[in-house]
């Protein structure tokens, strides 16, 4: 990280570093290119994976915050800052072309603070329409948009800007050709899992392009929890990725409680762990089973299900609910566990070891499952790495990326469990990867269940939390992959903004490169192993 | 030669996976079923587990008086604005002047069931129940009054030994 | 065992009695009309019962229980629903093709299900290509799912018809040489010929490895001509949301439906009366006693037994398997089936030929 610094400070003079948790570098919008570039690609400790990319609008500037890691040592952060004054026509450079993923995260930033990359490829809105009036998460944004109930044409034009001769200048293109037979996938599509659109265009059977179209069930968290306590936040992280509910907001309530040093007992840990992996598993299980359906096996669907109603029943006896468990409060958890929970998660792990041996007998080997899932839709380590695939997805690729490995956090780093880690990246070892772990949750909670030790299961905190001022982040490994929390305080009781990385994200981001010359049949799969949830898209 | 035996090889293993699967589907057959034969189970089988959230009530007690003293903290802390108190001040019998509930209203149509209200209660005097069959035809019907008719506040001793309810630490 | 012959010609004979031959032929075709139609809504009914009940058991769960005792008034439900109906009329579609799509796909299955021999004497078309003619107009039905595809102007549609064609040119060829090789076997393509000879032997039987091949093979191959998964490329719920029948909805949809569901009738009670010996007992050459209980059992229960049977493993495979994808279903017909059965019609015929069959 030395070496790192230096050659920053060799290259920029003029950039603000400062040490904190992290290295945190600020650079001016004309010196922020080559500092990304130098970032990107340099021999010390070459940053590719590019976790947090999110608008801040803070002291009148907007800026952008990026939070990346090595994929050689994910435990090595570093976060660069770059802002602009202007207001009317916020410019910046885009960093596109060096890692994949800020491609889709910087016209979610257009979306709401209005920015504009230049060189980006692709400069459309996001979530909202074209004819959105104002960006919604600016401080200063007055809704003017009423409720209108008129159909809206999709954007199909994508503007260019280019940077020549100290000029910026806008070109336009079209997303599909006249003649491309486009076919819409979604938003109402029973393989979508959702209301995601996809614009495929197809050659007969072969897809020649997806794009896709988000925004459906776009909710505004981020915006809403500008207004409202931090107590009263974390009932939103369970609506995002509504099936990693409970590790949503293990990671919430981590942030603030390493913000604002709230001490959390021991057994509060041990449950907070135990649930978020019941939660993983429950999640993993219905990845299995939705896969399956996609691909046309009701039966197997069904045979998951059936056994995730297991893990939901525990939840709806400890926690009082069954998808969104509202389980961890700030300082612990909000109940303590019933007597019989030990006992009854033990008789769900002998259960489920027993069952998956049915999953791997009706599915796994399959010869027509083999067939649809083997060499089918590879995604190389690299691309997984520059498109921020993270989760199974990206460890069926070889990415060394889960959280609870690499950043261990809560009591990740007292037990002992494998990384399941493929080299393939094809939809089989998506799949795979899946089942491997659940088998590896259930050796986690095994290793937990009976050593849960007494105490208080809370330690309740001041009624009115204030964080000091200062930006925190907080990554945690959902069932999709990394999940992450930013948060910037002004020292008030609600934050000045929050930004979830949302892992379903990145995943759809990359769906157009996965699936592109694979037939449509297996863009459903390859949708079925990739297993996003569409809440956390929309955020 | 070798194409040819991986041709019967693939035909016989494909042949052998599809049958460990019909295995499968067939045992499955003859095992017994887990449907829940709601409603006709709602009062033999059916378990709602006791911490279910499904709507919020007011503890009453059998004088019908409730410990709520209409402090507004619950409607503070919700999230969506779901609670909505109204409350007057009256004078007590010794002459000091004392707010009380008048209605309390739970819009369930916008609650999230989080929690936080019945958390940030200082007198217990709210809690969530695990009844479920909300549905309703109308939207106006899920405004609920939780004091019920006539009740009152609960003298302060016997507040104080009322045991708080589970929910709250 | 019990000729239904006897009930017809007597019933001809009272006819014939008491009016001229013009009228007793009409009278008696209205019948014969009436009577399949009739046959055929309640078989349809019926299987969309047994494969929703059996469907959920092989899924742990119970099905439909909640009309009549055990659901059994489910799908009597279902047809009165999908009666009331609206038929929602689409724009800018081939509105001639549109709507004779389903009928073409309905008259088609009806056609071969009339000439399907359900018992002793109780076949309607017997004539000396039986099989042929079955075969014929089985096929037919893809020219209305062709055609609803094309008329919709629907994308989905328009590809699930697509794969539909596809699927139905690959497959009917195995589907008529694996029925080639029972008709080597039995010498004669007359419907009722064929049950006659397995009289002392069901040809699954006679012919051994290659008869057992050949049924094997018609199983897979006409399992697929019904679109039914693993085969349901053309509908494939999860890709094409509902394939060629996309825009169909009310009655027309329920034609589809209705066809698909006969299909499967059809498909099993073909390949009941080729190779299981259509209705004709279990018999044991030099068995008497055995044979002559055997007789007593009807022959439409015969008959009827084998289909469920088959139906029932049709089921089975159905709700087992994930969907192929295109290239998997013409490798697997192309690569495997083809071959097989051709090999196999050749074995078939030196067999014949030596008389090695039993």
């Amino acid at each position: 990280m030395e070496k790192i610094k230096e050659l920053i400070s060799n290259k920029l003079p003029n950039a603000i570093i400062e040490e904190g948790k992290y290295l945190t570098i600020t650079a001016t919008k004309e010196d922020f290119r080559t500092l990304a570039e130098i970032v990107r690609q340099n021999d010390v400790l070459c940053f590719d994976y590019l976790a947090h990319i999110c608008g801040v609008d803070k002291d009148g500037k907007l800026g952008v915050v990026y939070f990346l890691s090595s994929s050689a040592d994910m435990s090595k952060n570093i976060v660069l800052h770059t802002s602009t004054d202007d207001r009317e026509h916020p410019e910046l450079f885009t960093v596109s072309d060096l890692w994949d993923t800020a491609n889709i995260n910087e016209r979610e930033i257009y979306d709401f603070f209005g920015i504009r990359f230049i060189n980006h490829p692709d400069m459309r809105r996001f979530f909202l329409s074209k004819e959105w009036k104002g960006f919604p998460l600016r401080k200063d944004y007055a809704d003017e948009n009423p409720l209108s109930l008129e159909s809206v044409e999709i954007d199909d034009h994508l503007s260019r800007l280019t940077f020549e001769n100290n000029e910026v200048i806008e070109a336009e293109e079209k997303v599909f050709e006249d003649e491309d037979y486009v076919v819409n996938i979604g938003p109402q599509h029973p393989a979508t899992h959702g209301v995601l659109h996809y614009r495929v265009s197809l050659d007969g059977e072969i897809i020649k392009k997806v794009d896709p179209h988000c925004g459906y069930i776009h909710r505004g968290i981020e915006k809403l929890s500008e207004g409202l306590a931090y107590p009263q936040i974390l009932h939103f992280t369970d609506r995002l990725d509504y099936l990693s509910s409970h590790i949503n907001r293990h990671a919430l309530c981590m942030c603030i409680e390493k913000a604002g040093e709230i001490e959390v007992p021991l057994r509060a840990e041990y449950i907070r762990m135990i649930m978020d992996e019941l939660t993983r598993i429950a999640s993993h299980l219905l990845g299995w089973s939705c896969m399956c359906m996609d691909m046309g096996a009701l039966t197997a669907f069904i045979y998951g299900m059936r056994d995730r109603e297991k893990i939901l029943d525990i939840f709806e006896e400890n926690c009082g609910g069954r998808l969104i468990t509202n389980y961890n409060v700030i300082g612990g958890v909000m109940q303590d566990i019933r007597q019989d929970f030990q006992k009854q998660v033990s008789e769900y792990i002998k259960y489920q070891r027993e069952k998956l041996k049915e999953y791997h007998a009706i599915y796994t080997g399959n010869v027509i499952a083999r067939g649809r899932m083997e060499g089918v839709g590879i995604f190389s380590k690299e691309q997984a790495i520059s498109f921020g695939v993270t989760g199974p997805a990206g460890r069926a690729s070889g990415f060394h990326c889960d959280i609870r490995k690499v950043a261990p956090y809560s009591l990740y780093d007292k037990v002992k469990f494998n990384e399941v880690l493929r080299t393939e990246g094809d939809t089989f070892a998506r799949y795979i990867v899946r089942l491997d772990e659940i088998e590896e949750s259930l050796n986690i909670i095994e290793q937990l269940i009976d050593g849960i030790p007494d105490g208080d299961f809370r330690n309740k905190p001041k009624p009115i939390i204030k964080l000091p001022a200062g930006e925190y982040f907080q990554r945690v490994e959902t069932a999709r992959g990394e999940f992450g929390v930013y948060l910037v305080s002004d020292g008030e009781k609600t934050p000045s903004r929050l930004h979830f990385r949302s892992p379903s994200m990145t995943l759809v981001s990359a769906m157009d490169t996965i699936s592109r010359g694979e037939k449509i049949a297996d863009f459903i799969a390859i949708g079925g192993s990739m297993d996003y949830v569409v809440p956390d898209i929309d955020r | 030669m070798s194409s040819f035996t991986t041709y019967f090889t693939s035909l016989f293993k494909g042949i052998k996976s599809l049958l460990t699967g019909m295995k499968v589907t067939i045992k499955e057959f003859f095992t017994p079923k887990v449907t829940e034969c709601y409603p006709e189970n709602r009062h033999t089988t059916l378990h709602v587990p006791e911490r279910f959230r499904g709507e919020l009530i007011m503890i009453h007690n059998e004088q019908n008086e409730h410990s709520c003293s209409a402090c507004g903290l619950c409607q503070m802390n919700c999230p969506n604005g779901t609670i909505k108190i109204e409350s007057e001040i009256i004078e007590t019998e010794d002459g000091k002047k004392k707010k009380v509930l008048k209605n309390y209203f739970y819009d369930l149509g916008s609650c999230t069931f989080c929690n936080v209200c019945v958390m940030n209660c200082p007198q217990g005097a709210i809690k969530f129940e695990n009844t479920f069959e909300n549905a309703v035809f109308r939207r106006e019907i899920l405004v609920k009054k939780l004091n019920h008719e006539g009740s009152k506040m609960k003298e302060k001793k016997v507040a104080e030994q009322k045991p708080t309810n589970t929910n709250k630490e | 065992m019990f000729d239904f012959q006897i009930v017809t010609n007597w019933f001809d004979e009272l006819l014939r009695g008491c009016m001229p031959e013009f009228w007793v032929l009409t009278i008696e075709f209205v019948l014969v009309g009436v009577i399949l139609l009739t046959l055929y809504a309640l078989i349809a009914l019926a299987l969309i019962y047994g494969e929703r009940k059996i469907c959920a058991f092989f899924q742990c769960r119970l099905g439909p229980n909640r009309v009549g005792t055990w659901g059994v008034l489910q799908p009597i439900a279902d047809m009165f629903k999908i009666l009331l109906k609206e038929i929602i009329s689409i724009n800018h579609i081939d509105k001639v093709l549109f709507y004779t799509a389903p009928f073409i796909v309905i008259a088609s299955s009806f056609l071969a299900f009339g000439a399907l021999p359900f018992g002793k004497g109780m076949q309607v078309l017997d004539f000396n290509i039986g099989i042929f003619y079955i075969l014929a107009v089985s096929s037919l039905g893809i020219v209305g799912i062709l055609m609803a595809g094309w008329a919709s102007n629907n994308k989905f549609s328009m590809i699930g018809a697509m794969r539909s064609g596809a699927q139905l040119i690959s497959y009917e060829l195995s589907a008529g040489i694996s029925l080639l090789t029972v008709v080597a076997l039995a010498g004669t393509m007359q419907l009722c010929e064929i049950v006659e000879a397995q009289a002392d032997g069901w040809f699954i039987f006679k012919g051994h490895i290659p008869a057992i091949i050949a049924f094997i093979i018609y199983l897979i191959a006409g399992h697929a001509e019904t679109n039914r998964g693993p085969f349901d490329l053309p509908e494939a719920e999860s890709e094409l949301t509902a394939g060629y029948h996309t825009e169909y909805s009310g009655i027309q949809f329920g034609f589809f439906y209705l066809s698909e569901y006969l299909n499967m009738f059809i498909i099993a009670g073909i390949a009941t009366t080729m190779f299981l010996g259509g209705w004709m007992p279990f018999h044991i050459s030099g068995w008497d006693g055995f044979n002559a209980i055997m007789d007593y059992i009807p022959s439409v229960i015969w008959f009827f037994g084998k289909v469920t049977l088959l139906i029932f493993l049709s089921l089975w495979v159905r709700w087992t398997f994930p969907r192929l994808r295109i290239d998997q279903l013409l490798h697997l017909e192309w690569k495997y089936l083809l071959p097989i059965n051709m090999v196999n019609l050749v074995v078939m015929a030196i067999i014949v030929v030596y008389g090695w069959h039993f």
